[in-house]
């Protein structure tokens, strides 16, 4: 649980640390347009390095960070998957006929289940997972004897490929830049940057300072909630609830054990939250006057002057056609 | 020995990877009866974490922890293949904050949770969770609150009655008596003391009040940032030396007895450990 990094703030040195949130934020989204406006394997690639780039100059832990991914592993092969197999479009590059059949579709079920009961005696889960549906695609293919109750292909499309592969991508990388964000930046600059940037809508009479506020307090209280729930993991666990095993009856019950306190633990934080904040006169949309300045320094003028013309650089080469 | 604990060290692990040193090199052994312990030690000094070891919530990072035959390693694959739910209704343990487990629409589903889990019969289980709330001080109209609008003391009463209905072996408490009031505290106490006396159990009590400590208790563990600096009889904790090296606070019992000695030069033939032993004591040397 301690290794997920999504939403912490890490303490560190580097220019990353330097630059003003207000810079890391607009520049984080110059850089989310560009990359969905990359269209070719290539550029992608060169974007995925130049974020690994990023990492590396601004003394990040390239590995802590893609650990820190690992919880979206499962997120990212279902889009991965679902693409594959149900976009076609473009040219057919591979086909596989599948043939349903009362002995085939009870093997496959078997696996499943052996799968179920070994995955935890295994050490690469994921490469067991994937070999698992090779398993039982190639069981569909092979065994065609006996009542066939339907047939089926299985296509792979070039469009779904490449489909599967950039939103892959992408998502790998607005994840890592987020990611950037919140392991560089404070809670509380995060804040103050948010805040200064949404500052404009007020012309919408939409009040920045509250949203900034909700965000930041969200982004704060991620960690805490994860340590929450694993203590509540361990005193459950010492009542006999076994987080690892269980039947889906056992199962319901764990989930509620965990989920009831764990809303009485965040209500009764945010109470005290609400009443702390209350203490110290926070009035909601009130002006309020600010302990940190931001300061704009040269270092954000190149920063966002890079990230610009990263951006215009996608922009010319997807209009010139590369 | 029902616990045994081999040159047992933990770190938890957090994100900046340095991981926080919360035991070190701890040896100790725990018998499977007739043991009253109480385990003190500051604030973030590791009581909790060597308590959530001796019923296998956690497992050591190195060095080894035997409980009931059960071996811990910091080889996590081989734990997770022995089995370690049994061990948990043998070694009942306590949480220090309620709040982490009450979860049930009433008080009385929430104290049978445990004793289902362990595959006591239902009515059984009713039958225990009667009985258990008395045990910890509050009556039977009690079983059908919500636990959630109990007050603090009231939660905490009714969590360690939900350990007490899955009737470990050894039980443990961490902090079990933090926010009660004196009268409460010392009723609560008088349980987990019969629960010793009478059944032969081995208790173990995680408390920051040396009263206890000196009443009660007849093995006394010192945790220091994660070492354990002291396994032994209570009187010999109280010596000088280790009152002014570890900032112990003295057992009012003590205090006046040391008291009676500096200011009237009265020395008492035993020592007392309770107030009943000391009006005894002072009894003797007046008339
Ligand atoms: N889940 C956790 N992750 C990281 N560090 C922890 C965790 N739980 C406790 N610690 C740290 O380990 C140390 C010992 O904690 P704990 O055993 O709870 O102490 P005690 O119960 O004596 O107050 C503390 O410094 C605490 O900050
Ligand atoms: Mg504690």
């Amino acid at each position: 649980m301690n290794r997920i990094v999504i939403g912490r703030y890490i303490p560190g040195n580097s220019f990353l640390y330097r630059m003003d949130p207000r810079t890391k934020l607009i520049a984080m989204i110059l850089l989310m347009v560009g990359v969905f406006l990359i269209q070719s394997f290539l550029h992608m690639f060169v974007a995925l390095a130049l974020v690994t780039l990023i990492l590396v100059f601004g003394r990040l832990s390239v590995k802590r960070v893609y650990l820190g991914l690992r919880p979206l592993v499962f997120l990212l092969m279902f889009t991965f998957l679902f693409q594959v197999l149900f976009n076609r479009q473009g040219e057919l590059l591979y086909s596989l006929a599948l043939h349903y059949t009362i002995l085939n579709l009870s093997l496959a079920f078997m696996v499943v289940l052996l799968w179920g009961f070994t995955k935890r005696f295994i050490r690469f889960r994921l490469l067991y997972f994937l070999g698992a549906v090779v398993g039982i695609f190639a069981l569909l293919h092979s065994i065609s004897f006996g009542v066939v109750l339907g047939e089926g292909t299985f296509a792979v499309y070039e469009q779904g490929l490449s489909t599967a592969f950039f939103i892959m991508v992408r998502l790998i990388i607005i994840i890592t830049l987020s990611t950037i964000l919140t392991i560089t930046t404070k809670p509380t600059d995060l804040n103050l940057g948010l805040e200064s940037i949404l500052r404009p809508l007020r012309v919408l009479r939409i009040n920045a300072e509250e949203i900034a506020m909700i965000i930041a307090i969200s982004l704060r209280y991620i960690p805490t909630l994860l340590e929450e729930a694993n203590k509540i993991m361990l005193a459950q666990a010492s009542r006999g609830v076994d987080f690892q095993e269980g039947k889906l009856k056992d199962k319901v019950i764990q989930v509620v054990s965990l989920l009831v306190p764990m809303f009485i633990i965040s209500f009764q934080r945010s109470d005290d939250l609400a009443n702390a904040m209350e203490a110290r006169s926070f009035v909601p949309g009130q002006e309020r006057t600010r302990l940190h300045i931001l300061r704009w320094s040269k270092l954000d003028t190149v920063a966002l002057a890079c990230t610009s013309l990263a951006l215009a650089g996608v922009v010319l080469l997807r209009v010139v056609g590369w | 020995m029902a616990i045994k604990f081999e040159r047992v060290s933990f770190q938890y692990r957090g994100v900046d990877d340095k991981g926080y040193l919360a035991l070190a090199d701890i040896n100790l052994s725990i018998a499977a009866q007739g043991e009253f312990i109480t385990l003190i030690g500051e604030t973030g000094s590791g009581k909790s974490t060597l308590a959530q070891h001796m019923n296998a919530l956690l497992a050591p990072t190195e060095g080894r922890v035997h409980i009931f035959g059960v071996k811990l390693t910091s080889d996590k694959k081989k734990n997770r293949k022995q089995r370690l739910n049994p061990i948990r209704q043998r070694v009942g343990l306590v949480f220090q904050f309620p709040e982490y487990q009450l979860f049930e629409e009433t008080v009385l589903k929430d104290i049978i949770f445990g004793p289902k889990n362990f595959g006591v019969p239902h009515e059984e289980a009713l039958e225990r969770a009667k009985k258990m709330i008395q045990i910890v001080g509050l009556d039977e109209s009690y079983l059908e609150r919500s636990p959630f609008n109990l007050s603090g003391g009231e939660k905490k009463r009714v969590s360690i009655a939900g350990i007490l209905a899955m009737e470990p072996e050894i039980l443990i408490l961490d902090e079990p008596t933090s926010g009660l009031d004196p009268m409460g505290r010392n009723a609560l106490l008088k349980v987990f003391y019969d629960i010793h006396e009478k059944l032969g159990k081995t208790v173990m009590i995680i408390t920051h009040d040396m009263d206890t400590v000196y009443e009660y208790a007849k093995r006394v563990l010192v945790l220091r940032e994660g070492a354990l600096v002291y396994d032994g009889e209570p009187p010999g904790l109280f010596s000088r030396k280790h009152v002014e090296d570890w900032n112990l606070e003295l057992p009012e019992i003590l205090r006046i007895q040391r008291a009676l000695e500096e200011r009237f030069g009265i020395r008492l033939e035993k020592n007392p450990t309770s107030r009943k032993e000391l009006i005894e004591a002072l009894g003797e040397v007046v008339m």
